[in-house]
């Protein structure tokens, strides 16, 4: 039953929020139905860590993947509606659409994502991730300039495409399960379907086809190269609080989607062919996005790039496998989320205040924008990988095991690219920051909001980099064993 | 009952013929309009599919989804897109970037490589391989619709015939997934189009044209 609540309460504040029409109250009631949401998962997460498996109907189930996916969901949320209070303040009367709206679609656009983790039916799943694009295409046109209407039509066609795929993947699966005697009720039930895998005789010709459609399918949501192309432009159209939504949930909800097949084809056909197919996507994503990072223009589109890199890099962490491989992907896709929101935050303070987040055009933000420099130059030394901060701690587990594994090639390139990225990064950021300004924006100061969603996301990094609670790593821990 | 029963053999059999030319033609259509009737002429094949599908395996489900074809891809969405044509006053032809030879070439090229690709696999799955076949085709010619053609409005319809192609494809392996799946799909077609409908308005207001070839601000 409580697995009801999350879906009911983000449908329920997509409605409500779209009948307000002052903008103040709508901020105000989002804010509420955001901290409410957070705390239902967070109550889930206690569940699922202390009882085992949830589940609910024939539809709704909730484990310990789930769990850790959920925390992540409603931490990022609740961080992104606190920002957006302050954000969307500033948003001048001339857009296209009000911030009712905005939250309104926002709420739906949450939604889906919930939808995506907590469906126990594979079609379920793929109709909640086809909705995550629908929800989201207006928000990603939300400005209706020349580029956001180009992106928003560009993420709507190149998503559905991609997720056609992965609709055609499933239909391959169902057959294969259904062949093999699986009634077709259960046959797209992710957990009956892993459970009965070992035991009947799924064709694995057919099963190891669906995997191929279905790491294209979600893959091009993931952001996978070479099915990237709609990323970048969406997260740099997007509003800031958009971005950071797009980059640290819906990213991680298609790759959650990914793992539950992942699990369900390595029992059938054995973990190789899956976790090469997760390595060559995810060492195409990272050497292909690093080497883009060193030549971007616009902060923004710098930060996409920068989220198609890591989540290669998760992707790797899954191919390699392994306890301290499966452990640093969770753990990075986590620590990715709370970089990821910060920077993108950031580079919505600058945007509104410089009017540009073309990087040729800013110079000298540590004096006109110190408070808003200091968010970025946190985020930028987080999310390059530097220690004390918590990527660096991911990242190393996943470099280690790939050592262990011996497999050179991937420890090579992976240290490689995040060199190059962090050239990249220190490069761009550094000439941002110094040198003589030539903007000179209103108020430099941050909100009451900016500083406790910035102080929220840095000391999650610092808390997960110094010593991992006892907590969650124990649900990490639960999350992990339902990857293996 | 016997003649009943032999018509149904007959449809079954050949309408994947009826969906290789509907392909063909849709290559070669130089009006938007043809390409819309096209998109609603092979539906209607699915849908008959569909029903005879329903009637000799007593599914009550299959009629439920063919009426759910016939009303939305056979007469509401060709409907929309007439509507949409009026009110866009858009120029009514199809502009591509291959002739209208070259593209039939390349439907032709389309089909024989879909007999190719599912001959592996038709035997193992006990599936018709002349359906399989065609819905392979369908989705070959409907992501070589969205990539060829330029205006916005043929690529939904390209959009459209690529999730029919993997709808048969359903069809034929499997008779289809659970109903409540089934009409989550087509919710989420529909909405897919209606947001589509909505950036092409966008597009023309901000642009001035549909051109989306033109649209190549963001790059890199």
């Amino acid at each position: 039953m409580i697995l009801l609540w999350p879906l009911g309460i983000a449908i329920f504040g997509a409605g409500v929020l779209f009948c307000l029409a002052n903008p103040r109250t709508a901020t105000r009631v989002a804010l509420v139905l955001g901290a409410a949401e957070a705390a239902v998962l967070g109550d889930i997460a206690w569940q699922v860590y202390r009882h085992g498996v949830l589940t609910y109907g024939n539809y709704l189930r909730a484990d310990g993947l789930t769990a850790f996916f959920l925390i992540n969901l409603g931490l990022t949320t609740g961080l992104v509606l606190i920002y957006a209070s302050g954000y969307m303040q500033e948003a001048g009367e001339d857009r296209f659409f009000s911030p009712r709206w905005f939250y309104a679609l926002v709420f739906l656009f949450l939604f889906t994502m919930l939808g995506v983790c907590l469906s126990s039916n594979l079609g379920l799943l793929w109709i909640m991730m086809e909705g995550t694009t629908l929800a989201s295409a207006l928000l990603v046109g939300f400005y209706n300039t020349e580029g956001a209407v180009e992106a928003g039509w560009k993420y709507l066609v190149v998503c559905t495409v991609g997720i056609a795929f992965a609709l055609f993947g499933t239909i391959v699966l169902y057959l294969a399960a259904v062949r093999a005697g699986i009634s077709p009720n259960t046959a797209l039930d992710w957990a009956l379907l892993a459970d009965a895998a070992p035991h009947a005789a799924l064709d694995p010709h057919l099963v190891k086809l669906a995997f191929v459609f279905v790491i294209v399918g979600y893959g091009t949501k993931i952001g996978f190269v070479p099915m990237h192309s709609w990323l970048p432009d969406a997260h740099a159209e997007a509003p800031a609080p958009v971005s950071a939504l797009l980059s640290a949930v819906l990213l991680n909800c298609a790759l959650y989607a990914l793992l539950r097949y992942d699990i369900i084809v390595s029992r059938v056909v054995g973990p190789a062919f899956p976790h090469a197919l997760l390595l060559i996507f995810g060492l195409l994503s990272i050497v292909v996005a690093g080497l883009l990072i060193l030549v971007q223009r616009d902060l923004k589109r710098l930060l996409a790039y920068s989220s198609i890199e890591h989540m290669g890099i998760a992707a790797i962490g899954f191919g390699l496998g392994g306890p301290l491989g499966l452990y640093g992907a969770l753990l990075h896709t986590f620590n990715h989320s709370m970089a990821k929101s910060l920077l993108f935050f950031g580079a919505g303070n600058v945007r509104q205040k410089c009017g540009t987040v073309r990087m040729d055009r800013l110079r000298g933000l540590a004096r006109v924008l110190p408070q808003t420099t200091g968010i970025l130059a946190l985020g930028g030394l987080a999310i390059v990988g530097l220690p004390p901060f918590s990527l660096f701690i991911s990242e190393f587990a996943i470099l280690s095991e790939a050592f262990s594994q011996s497999h050179y090639l991937v420890s090579a390139l992976l240290l490689v690219t995040l060199s190059i990225v962090f050239g990249g990064f220190l490069h761009h950021f550094m000439r941002m920051i110094c040198g003589e300004p030539t903007q000179t924006p209103g108020t430099a100061r941050l909100l009451l909001s900016e500083w406790i969603v910035a102080g929220i996301a840095v000391a999650c990094l610092l808390l997960l980099g110094i010593h991992i609670p006892h907590l969650f790593n124990n649900m990490l821990q639960q999350a992990v064993a339902v990857v293996r | 009952m016997g003649i009943l029963e032999t018509t149904a053999g007959k449809v079954l059999s050949a309408y994947s013929v009826f969906l290789f030319l509907t392909v063909l033609a849709q290559a070669a259509a130089r009006r938007f309009s043809t390409n819309v009737l096209l998109f609603s002429l092979q539906s209607a094949i699915i849908a008959i599919q569909v029903a005879v599908i329903g009637y000799h395996e007593k599914l009550v489900e299959a009629y439920v989804v063919a009426a759910l074809i016939v009303l939305l891809k056979v007469v509401g969405i060709p409907y929309a897109f007439f509507r949409l044509i009026e009110k866009l006053q858009a120029p009514r032809e199809v502009i591509s970037a291959t002739s209208a030879a070259e593209s039939v070439f390349v439907a032709v090229g389309i089909i024989c490589l879909s007999y190719a690709a599912v001959r592996s696999y038709a035997s193992g799955v006990h599936a018709p391989e002349d359906g399989l076949a065609a819905s392979v085709a369908l989705i070959l010619t409907g992501a070589f619709l969205m990539v060829s053609r330029r205006k916005a409005l043929v690529q939904m319809i390209g959009l459209l015939v690529l999730e029919n192609g993997i709808f048969l494809a359903a069809l034929t392996t499997t008779f289809g997934m659970p109903l409540i799946i089934e009409i989550g799909i087509f919710f989420d077609v529909l909405m897919g189009l209606l947001l589509m409908g909505l950036f092409v308005f966008r597009i023309r207001d901000t642009f001035d044209h549909m051109d989306v070839s033109k649209l190549r601000k963001l790059r890199g």
